[in-house]
């Protein structure tokens, strides 16, 4: 009898040693996907060449990339980001306003922040054609949150 | 030499009549107490000496109402705080535990020790206040500040069941000391608002699949109210 119940604890103490939540696996704070389209043929995904992007006095975090899309964490100290996006030498500011949300994720992630109202308050067009919004909630990284047309 | 060899032999044959006429006489029945035993956690009121992130008392208290078989209690009272990565919060309130257990022990004639199995409900109330968090991002090109929104979570409840293992002894005349264990398992919680129960005081750490473990070490004493014939 006694030796049945050391075998039931050895047995019990090995599954409850490890704990599976304590590393953070869940998807957390979206980053912002943009998404680069022909100007004139406004379905078909156009490269930029030679792009880099980085955020107002921050250092860069693509340079000199040949891409048609790129992911973008916005800021979460701020409702704003400010980012500058380089296609050939050429340069364009786009500020982007949002409010944040912090949703509780779990024990090991903590919270993660979504982003509600995103919005375009100004951009310049040096070589941006048009910017459009496809969704104002940037809770997940499934989608292109905005597509640039040049 | 020979001679030391017989004088063992008598002996032993000495020996051997006297514990079986010694059998013999046992057939005396011995007395079991019967009473209300109450007593503490005494590991709880250490922890939390040691540690300043946490705070808590317990009190158990069994009747034996048959053979074998004890009704049995635990309240409680834990303040805790834990800290997690990206999480500050503290839980605080009160627990009550009530069941059984069987003692699967064959005690010999008037000693009454336990090994036991039981099973218990466990209710309890409490508040968590999330002292601070720190929003979970890949990367580091922006470092998120840790937000201290101090938010309460009030009257919020949980219901579980335990089996217990356990053990105890009688150390001096009805002074017991005890050791169990317990394996819980969540039923029901009033979640918070956009926040979990990850503490429960009583359960303690909830873990992913609703399991808990928590562990006591008691020391009580048995009043005795009535003693009984052992048959």
């Amino acid at each position: 009898m006694k030796k049945n119940y050391i075998i039931i604890f050895i047995f019990l103490f090995t599954f409850l040693s490890c704990e599976k939540d304590d590393i953070c696996v869940e998807t957390t704070t979206p980053n912002l996907i943009i998404k680069f389209y022909d100007n004139d043929n406004q379905t078909v995904a156009k490269q930029i060449t030679e792009l880099t992007v980085w955020a107002d006095s921050k250092d860069s975090i693509y340079i000199n990339k040949s891409l048609d899309s790129i992911a973008i964490p916005l800021n979460l100290n701020e409702n704003f980001t400010r980012y500058i996006i380089e296609n050939n030498t050429i340069k364009d500011t786009i500020k982007f306003i949002y409010n944040r949300n912090d949703i509780f994720v779990s024990r090991s992630c903590g919270y993660k922040t979504i982003f509600e109202n995103f919005q375009i308050e100004s951009n310049t067009t040096n070589w941006i054609k048009s910017i459009s919004i496809n969704n104002s909630t940037i809770d997940n990284e499934k989608a292109a949150h905005i597509y640039i047309f040049h | 030499m020979k001679k030391q060899h017989i004088f063992i032999y008598f002996i032993s044959i000495l020996f051997t009549i006297s514990v079986n006429s010694q059998e013999k006489l046992d057939t005396l029945k011995t007395k079991e107490s019967y009473g209300i035993r109450i007593g503490l956690d005494v590991s709880k009121p250490i922890i939390s000496y040691l540690d300043d992130k946490i705070n808590g008392y317990e009190f158990v208290g069994d009747i034996r109402i048959f053979k074998n078989y004890y009704a049995a209690v635990e309240l409680g009272f834990t303040n805790k705080t834990t800290i997690e990565d990206y999480l500050n919060f503290t839980t605080k309130g009160s627990y009550f535990k009530a069941g059984f257990n069987y003692n699967a022990y064959k005690n010999w004639k008037g000693m009454s020790n336990e090994i036991y199995i039981g099973l218990r409900y466990g209710l309890s109330f409490f508040n968590q206040t999330l002292n601070s968090y720190t929003p979970h991002v890949k990367g580091t090109y922006f470092i998120p500040n840790t937000l201290e929104p101090n938010t309460e979570f009030n009257d919020l409840t949980a219901q579980w069941i335990e089996i217990v293992f356990g053990m105890k002894v009688e150390t001096f005349k009805n002074l017991y000391l005890g050791v169990s264990v317990s394996l819980n398992n969540m039923l029901n919680t009033k979640e918070p608002e956009n926040f979990k129960n990850l503490y429960v005081p009583g359960f303690n750490r909830v873990f992913l699949n609703n399991a808990g473990v928590s562990f006591n070490y008691t020391l009580s004493y048995l009043i005795p109210i009535f003693k009984k014939q052992k048959k």
